[in-house]
């Protein structure tokens, strides 16, 4: 790990700003940027680079479900069910990450955002499922005052274990790799269990700061969160996060999805061709 | 429906994120002015407060499902709750190791 100084943390809360402002404007936690700038760019080990990543991952996470609270677009019966699923991931995956090299992890990263970049292409159009006003709701359903349409909308949750499938291996990801999950859940939840996007993306972003929790943990008793720079990230992120959310609807999404596709894509190859 | 208990988590989940952020952010600038032996404490109050926020949230949710006699939902948070517990655990296990 570099030596803590001023002007590091100075960088790394730049970077969190960054990163926690593309990440809300691609509804991510930004996790995804930060985790590889950390490790590459500023050579921290994997783990302690995936550590301050998961401290900024529950900064989002609270803030931006506190902000949302009253609104009843986060699914609180689903996302508490999910949970169940992503904390188990999260704590295996915690303990795994202490036991594997710290290569194969950065392997395991560029293959993810590989795999999240053409996710975003396959998607660039993709704004919302269609939904009947009148449907039952169902146990777990929900029904949220959608802005677009002006009116109530009503979902069904469908394909439970699939969703709890998801959910077990975004928990998984998240702790080993530093990053929220949501990008693993958010579309299998849209596109498959029937959760509109909005709903789907409140939900994961609610749940992942119980997920990010059990991996933190973990790296902050083996030692290698560095509470300085964890804080330097958190602020950043925030306070890029909240800059992206009052400036979003001023970007093109299409653009944005495309750029960020071609930065997970570099990524991806640097993580596979210099392991450190 | 969930109106009364949305909002309770979101008031627990404000003050989590807004205590941690002014202790990190306040360690930070001492950190700056160089009074690294104040900042440090805060820096350590403000990761503690950010990870306990999660749990103090999924806490406070399964007290107002025991209130409502939602007992499915009670026993998941108390699932979920086993499972930060265990985290906490091996956190513990892997220090003893060093």
């Amino acid at each position: 790990m570099p030596a803590v100084t001023p002007g590091l943390e100075l960088i790394i809360f730049g970077v969190g700003v960054l990163a926690g402002g593309l990440g809300s404007l691609l509804g991510l936690a930004g996790g995804v940027f930060l985790v590889p700038f950390l490790n590459l760019g500023l050579n921290f080990s994997f783990q302690r680079a995936a550590a301050i990543s998961l401290c900024t991952v529950i900064a989002t996470s609270s803030s931006v479900s506190a902000a949302r609270s009253g609104k009843q677009l986060i699914n609180l019966r689903l996302g508490m069910l999910l949970e169940v699923a992503t904390a188990a991931g999260s704590l295996l995956g915690g303990i795994t990450a202490q036991l594997v090299a710290p290569t194969l992890l950065q392997k395991l990263f560029g293959l993810t955002t590989s795999v999240i970049a053409v996710m975003m292409l396959t998607r660039l159009n993709r704004r919302n499922v269609i939904i009947d006003p009148t449907a039952s709701t169902g146990a777990l359903g929900g029904r949220y005052f959608e802005e677009e349409s002006g009116c109530v909308v009503g979902y069904q949750v469908k394909r439970l274990p699939l969703a709890l499938t998801a959910s077990f291996l975004a928990g998984n990801m998240s702790s080993l790799l530093g990053i929220g999950g949501g990008v693993i859940k958010v579309p299998v939840l849209n596109a498959w269990c029937g959760v509109p996007l909005r709903a789907a993306a409140a939900t994961s972003a609610f749940m992942i700061g119980v997920t990010a929790t059990a991996g933190a943990v973990i790296y902050y008793g083996r030692g290698q969160l560095a509470p300085s720079m964890a804080a330097a990230a958190v602020l950043g992120v925030q306070l890029g996060s909240w800059w992206a959310l009052r400036f979003a609807s001023r970007v093109p999404a299409k653009w944005l999805k495309i750029l960020m596709a071609v930065v997970l894509i570099v990524v991806a190859m640097l993580m596979f061709t210099r392991p450190r | 429906m969930a109106g009364g208990i949305e909002r309770t988590i979101g008031a627990v989940l404000r003050i989590g994120v807004v205590t941690s952020s002014v202790c990190l952010g306040v360690g930070l600038a001492l950190s700056w002015l160089g009074a690294a032996a104040l900042s440090r404490p805060l820096f350590q109050i403000g990761v503690l407060v950010l990870l306990a926020t999660p749990v103090a949230r999924v806490v406070v949710s399964m007290i107002e499902y025991i209130r409502e006699r939602d007992w499915t939902f009670v026993m998941l948070t108390a699932i979920v709750l086993a499972e930060l517990t265990a985290s906490a655990v091996a956190a513990l296990l892997f220090n003893r190791r060093l």
